[in-house]
């Protein structure tokens, strides 16, 4: 950031680096090794007086020459230009840090020339004893050149102590040094036997081509000894963190993992063939072939090394951006554009937003990425982001997958970076929060007759989770099928109520429009192959369909209409969130009817990913997870995790989320080593959406105050209580259910780099197994009072599933729901789709929208008035949230 | 843009400036010899070859050098290094950002040495057996030793005239250059002429050394050489004043009395040129020898000045933090000792060693 950054949006300078250095160290290490090559081969032709051998070393070291001493040499020099030019602060802390590391590299430079030189140009004229003498001390000068620089390279891997001490051996000596030496040694003397064959090939008279084939595979062959033991060495040197980013996490690994494995192996069975007979010209094929192999080694070696280093260019201490460790808190504070002295704008405005942001792509993202270029090219990478989504991605970077580094600066840099990516680079709008939906036009519910003179029966019914996301992407995958459970209790009103049964039957229909929701999902089609059961069109997981009966549970008195398939899609193309179910109970024998009532069943397809993940809406532009949006998702899941899951929806079969993920919600084991389906979800996001407050949560979540579902119509919402008053900010939230998890490795890594938000730290945090466990209502309202002031449950979660809200009873046996309503609709509930259309039982039973018998209306059941609270303390009295829903 | 906030903020240097000052000058002062070597000779041996006559090597004035340029290109890369080492130390704010402002003519001279560094042997090595490829390949060596020379004048000169960097937000492509410089020409002829004129010396001198093992007779192409020699030199003489007017004005006062000790020693250089342009013309090869051997140091040391001068408004060495090394500064002064002696005893061996050995 120092420095100017030379412009190349196609090419990278990174690219360029790369090329220059791959080819110079595959010849640089034949230098030192071809040094070994000469000096004993040369001894050999001596001691068994073979003019043969000496002649080939004569015409072996002239090739040498050619090739180190120019090219190699040119190179070498070519990879300091190039360093100085593409990373000039990095080189600049090298250089200086090192600068008589370097000096003494160059003596060992002059050494080595002069050496050949005296070598070639007197080969003749030494003696034999003088002409060994000067190859030894070529080959010395060669390998300390290596000790030198192996030593700088190294300490750019694992600076070890020095980040500590500065002090220049800590840094040379490093905790990868001695290994590393050894492998490149090694790979010197592998690599000398490759260039070995080159001559060799040329020579006349064949026997003497095979003896010296011979010769040369154990050049090649014998350093494979060295290149695993002192690889291992190497391997397990580099620290766990910097190794579980690299082979874990950075999908770039991969591609030079293998070719370094591959051409290992390719190289070693090379050496082999090179040890039978064959035709001159099958010799000189082979070798061509292996000495291009040779240099795909090199490039794979010397990759993973360079990889491995991600996301610093020297560990620990200074970023590939060029920015030093130590100074990212002050340019989070200040700004990396005044950070940057090459920055020509210092001030973001609405004029030079993109032009500021195309500054920090320069700045931050440049030395990686190309623009439409050829290599790390930005454009795939981010075009399925929409602006939010690379907010996010921006926000979230570095913090999980370390291998790139932290997006630095201010909020409004980040803004103008996202920006320039979205619209300058992607062509796409700029949508900052997610659009409001199309305008809801609210409808009168109609509200089933009371007569609280004759009727005898009061029929409570209610969504046990009030709300069920669905998601309508099953030919990509489903992560929540159409599954909404109703729960009903019948009561029998007198002066002693009684919660009926027995020989009774409840029925239930959907409204009119919904009762085909397989014409508008996706989901009989793959539930075969998803969950393995043969459906019939519109029936659901347990077999209920649109209209049916409910299934008594003896242990809850309470009757269940288990996972009926209702989806918000009406057949005349409307969206409607909470289809209204007609519920009758009637006495089995006679058929009479007992008692009838309404209920909505809260469903949604408003799932945010889009936000973020892009796409459009999958059902009549206004809902639904679209096959873009999935296959994003999908894609990004197996970029991050290493999957296939969209290549095997592709061939048709898409996966449930919870065949992996165990999520207690759908009774789902999953994988045991894998994170549960909330935990994974929440703690991934929570890095990337790093916001606080309910803005996090209705991100994804179906709860917008300008979306199509509002799925918050609690009593709750009125009094300016949000989600994360009780569930906690996205951040605590996250760090919750990880606690549950841990154990596993996905938590461990998530759970680092969350910060907890509304307690001191993470410690603090109680963990909570997703639906088991959730915010305790009696935290705030402690003995069924009014809570005090800003009331939180967060952290402070029911014991177990007994203690929920959604199971929980009075001492009647009556469910708290039956008369509070659904979870999250809390009577008096609001409902855009209209005022009463979640308040339908207490409107109907009562006239107003308070919950079953508050206000003192204890006739409703019990037909008199009553002085003992025995539903629960606190219950005689008005209640205090008056609302206005007429 | 304000000029002093581009200057990037420069690391600390683990011994003192003065002490890198001094490498930088010295093994500068052995890589500028080695270029003008290369660079004159090839232009000399060009220039003789495109005569009519080409004369064989044997028989040409330029036949004891020709063979040296491939060897004298390993020697002058090598003794590029060490300079270029040192100047990134002492200004490494100013010489990387000028570099990466002409990137692109920068990395070029890399693949473009490698061709020209083959050409010289393809040139010396097909001499006289293919001649046109001989002489195509001198060709593209030498154009292409002009067009480093050109990028490293370009280079030399951006670096210290950082009121001229803000053009990077016009071109950050890496392909500005400072050619348009008032006193860019002068100072890349004033490099090329003397080139020339140390080639030509070196070629007297070589040809001294070979009649002194060999007891040939010499004179006349000694006497060649130091002709070159002497008119390269007063042509330098033109040049470089040439060069001393396109100054800015108060950097150019500065040699004329406005700092005394920098103006002592120009002064004290142009009096050895002319000293050494008198000896040359009288054909005496030893007292050229002696005086250019004190010019060249001097004109050195008197490029350093200029760059002191030419920077003073923005950086003096003193301003470096010191962070010592000195166990690693002593070490290398070791391993410079013993490589020295190593390279000694290998030029040594090298060089007592018969003409023709039998094998």
């Amino acid at each position: 950031m120092n420095y100017p950054y030379w412009d190349l949006p196609q090419i990278g300078g990174a690219s360029l680096i790369a090329l220059i250095s791959i080819v110079h160290v595959y010849v640089a290490h034949l230098a030192v090794g071809g040094g070994a090559f000469i000096w004993l081969t040369d001894l050999k032709g001596a001691r068994e007086k073979n003019v043969k051998i000496h002649q080939y070393i004569r015409k072996y070291t002239w090739f040498f020459l050619l090739l180190t001493m120019i090219f190699g040499g040119v190179t070498g020099v070519g990879i300091w230009f190039i360093i100085a030019l593409v990373h000039p602060s990095a080189t600049s802390s090298l250089i200086h840090y090192f600068v008589f590391g370097w000096a003494i590299e160059w003596v060992f430079f002059l050494g080595e020339i002069t050496a050949l030189l005296v070598y070639h140009y007197k080969f003749d004229q030494l003696s034999h004893r003088n002409r060994h003498r000067v190859a030894f001390l070529y080959f010395l000068f060669a390998w300390l050149s290596l000790f030198i620089i192996n030593g700088i390279l190294s300490f750019m891997l694992t600076p070890g102590k020095w980040l500590v001490t500065q002090n220049f051996w800590h840094g040379f000596l490093n905790p990868t040094f001695l290994p590393s030496l050894l492998f490149r040694t090694s790979a010197a003397a592998m690599i000398a036997g490759l260039f070995g064959y080159v001559t060799v090939v040329f020579e006349q008279g064949a026997s003497f081509r095979r003896t010296m084939l011979r010769y040369c595979s154990k050049w090649t062959l014998f350093p494979f000894l060295g290149l695993v033991i002192f690889g291992a060495w190497y391997l397990f040197s580099i620290p766990k963190h910097i190794s579980t980013i690299t082979f874990n996490f950075n999908p770039q690994t991969i591609p030079f993992v293998y070719t370094l494995l591959i051409s290992s192996i390719l190289i070693f069975i090379g050496g082999i063939a090179a040890l039978l007979k064959a035709k001159q010209s099958t010799q000189k094929m082979l070798t061509f072939v292996l000495v291009i192999i040779g240099l795909a080694w090199m490039g794979g070696f010397e990759y993973v090394r360079e990889i491995a280093r991600k996301p610093y260019v020297i560990n620990d201490f200074m970023f590939s951006t060029s920015v030093l460790k130590s100074d990212v808190d002050q340019i989070n504070q200040t700004g990396l554009l005044k950070y940057a002295k090459w920055s020509k704008i210092k001030e973001i405005n609405d004029e030079n937003r993109i032009e500021a942001g195309s500054e920090l792509f320069r700045l931050q993202c440049s030395g990686c990425h190309t623009i439409n270029g050829i290599r790390n090219d930005i454009i795939p990478r981010t075009h399925m982001f929409t602006y939010m989504g690379m907010l996010a991605q921006l926000d979230g970077q570095g913090k999980v997958l370390k291998y790139m580094p932290r997006v630095l600066g201010t909020e409004e840099e980040k803004k103008a970076l996202a920006a320039y990516i979205v619209l300058e680079l992607n062509d796409k709008e700029l949508i900052e929060n997610p659009e409001p939906s199309k305008p809801i036009i609210p409808e009168t519910t109609a509200i089933p007759p009371f007569n609280s003179r004759t009727d005898q029966y009061v029929l409570l019914v209610w969504n046990d989770l009030g709300m069920h996301c669905i998601s309508d992407s099953d030919p990509w995958f489903v992560i929540l099928p159409p599954a909404n459970t109703l729960e009903a209790q019948l009561i029998r009103r007198g002066t002693r109520p009684e919660i009926v049964t027995d020989g009774v039957e409840i029925t239930y229909a959907v409204q009119k429009g919904f009762e085909n929701p397989s014409k508008h999902v996706d989901f009989w089609e793959y539930a075969d192959r998803i969950f393995g059961a043969k459906l019939g069109k519109d029936t659901g997981l347990a077999g209920t369909g649109m209209s049916g009966a409910f299934e008594l549970d003896d242990y809850t008195a309470t009757f269940v209409a288990e996972k009926i398939p209702v989806v918000p899609y009406s057949d005349n193309g409307t969206y409607q969130p909470y289809p209204i179910f007609d519920i009758e109970a009637r006495e089995t024998e006679s058929g009479e009817l007992l008692a009838a009532t309404k209920v909505v069943a809260p469903v949604s397809t408003e799932m945010g990913c889009r936000n973020c993940h892009g796409g459009d809406w999958r059902w009549n532009n206004t809902s639904g997870l679209s096959e873009e949006t999935a296959i994003n998702i999908l894609k990004a899941h197996d970029r991050i995790n290493r999957t296939d899951l969209y290549d095997q929806a592709r061939k048709g079969k898409p996966q449930l989320c919870q065949n992996c993920h165990a999520d207690p919600a759908m009774g789902a084991a999953g994988k045991a080593d894998l994170l549960n389906l909330s935990a994974a979800l929440h703690g991934w996001h929570a890095h990337y959406l790093a916001k606080e407050g309910a803005e996090a949560c209705m991100l994804c979540h179906p709860s917008h105050p300008t979306g199509n579902t509002r799925c918050s119509r609690s009593v709750h919402v009125k009094k300016g209580i949000k989600c994360t008053d009780c569930h906690g900010n996205f951040a605590d939230h996250a760090i919750a259910l990880l606690k549950d998890q841990q154990g596993r490795r996905s938590a461990e890594l998530l759970l680092e780099a969350l910060e907890a938000t509304q307690v001191a730290s993470k410690e603090e945090i109680n963990p909570r197994t997703p639906w088991l466990k959730l915010p305790d209502c009696l935290s705030c309202h402690v003995d069924y009072d009014k809570p005090g002031e800003h009331p939180s449950s967060f952290n402070k979660w029911t014991p177990g599933p007994y203690a929920l809200y959604r199971n929980r009873t009075d001492r009647s046996g009556t469910r708290c729901t039956a008369c509070h309503g659904s979870p999250h609709a809390e009577y008096p509930a609001t409902n855009a789709y209209g005022p009463n259309r979640d308040n339908i039982q207490p409107m109907q039973y009562t006239g107003e929208p308070y919950p079953i018998g508050s206000n003192e209306k204890c006739e409703v059941c019990h037909i008199q008035e009553m002085k003992f609270e025995i539903h629960h303390h606190n219950l005689l009295k008005m209640f205090r949230n008056k609302v206005s829903v007429h | 843009m304000e000029t002093l906030t581009l200057i990037p903020t420069p690391d600390s240097i683990p011994a003192p400036a003065w002490f890198f000052q001094v490498l930088n000058i010295l093994t500068f002062l052995i890589h500028i010899l080695f270029v003008n070597i290369i660079l004159g000779g090839s232009i000399l041996i060009l220039m003789s070859r495109l005569t009519r006559t080409d004369p064989p090597l044997d028989q040409s004035l330029h036949g004891v050098i020709a063979p040296k340029i491939p060897t004298t290109f390993a020697l002058a890369i090598n003794f590029g290094v060490a300079p270029l080492l040192f100047i990134q130390v002492i200004y490494g704010q100013f010489i990387y950002t000028s570099s990466v402002l002409m990137a692109v003519y920068w990395i070029l001279v890399i693949p473009l040495l490698i061709i020209a560094y083959y050409g010289a042997y393809i040139h010396i090595k097909n001499y006289s057996k293919a001649r046109t490829l001989s002489v195509v390949s001198l060709m593209v060596t030498t154009l292409i030793l002009l067009y480093i020379a050109f990028v490293y004048v370009n280079n030399m000169t951006l670096m210290m005239q950082p009121d001229k960097w803000a053009s990077y937000f016009q071109d950050r492509g890496g392909t500005l250059l400072n050619a348009a410089d008032p006193s860019f020409l002068p100072r890349y002829l004033h490099f090329i002429v003397a080139s020339v004129a140390i080639s030509g010396l070196f070629i007297a001198l070589v040809w001294y050394l070979r009649s002194r093992n060999t007891a040939a007779e010499a004179g006349e192409k000694i006497n060649s050489g130091l002709k070159i020699y002497a008119i390269g030199t007063s042509v330098q003489v033109v040049v470089g004043f040439w060069y001393l007017l396109s100054l800015p004005r108060d950097l150019m006062l500065s040699f004329m009395g406005g700092n005394m000790v920098y103006t002592i020693i120009l002064a004290a250089g142009i009096v050895l040129a002319m000293g050494s342009i008198i000896t040359g013309f009288l054909k005496n090869l030893k007292a050229t020898l002696i005086q250019l051997g004190i010019l060249i140091t001097i004109m050195v040391i008197t490029r350093a000045n200029l760059r002191t001068l030419y920077l003073a408004d923005y950086f003096k060495l003193n301003q470096l933090t010191l962070k010592p090394q000195t166990d690693v500064m002593i070490l290398f002064l070791l391993v410079f000792i013993i490589g020295l002696v190593a390279v000694g005893y290998m030029i040594k061996i090298a060089n007592s060693a018969p003409e023709r050995r039998k094998a």
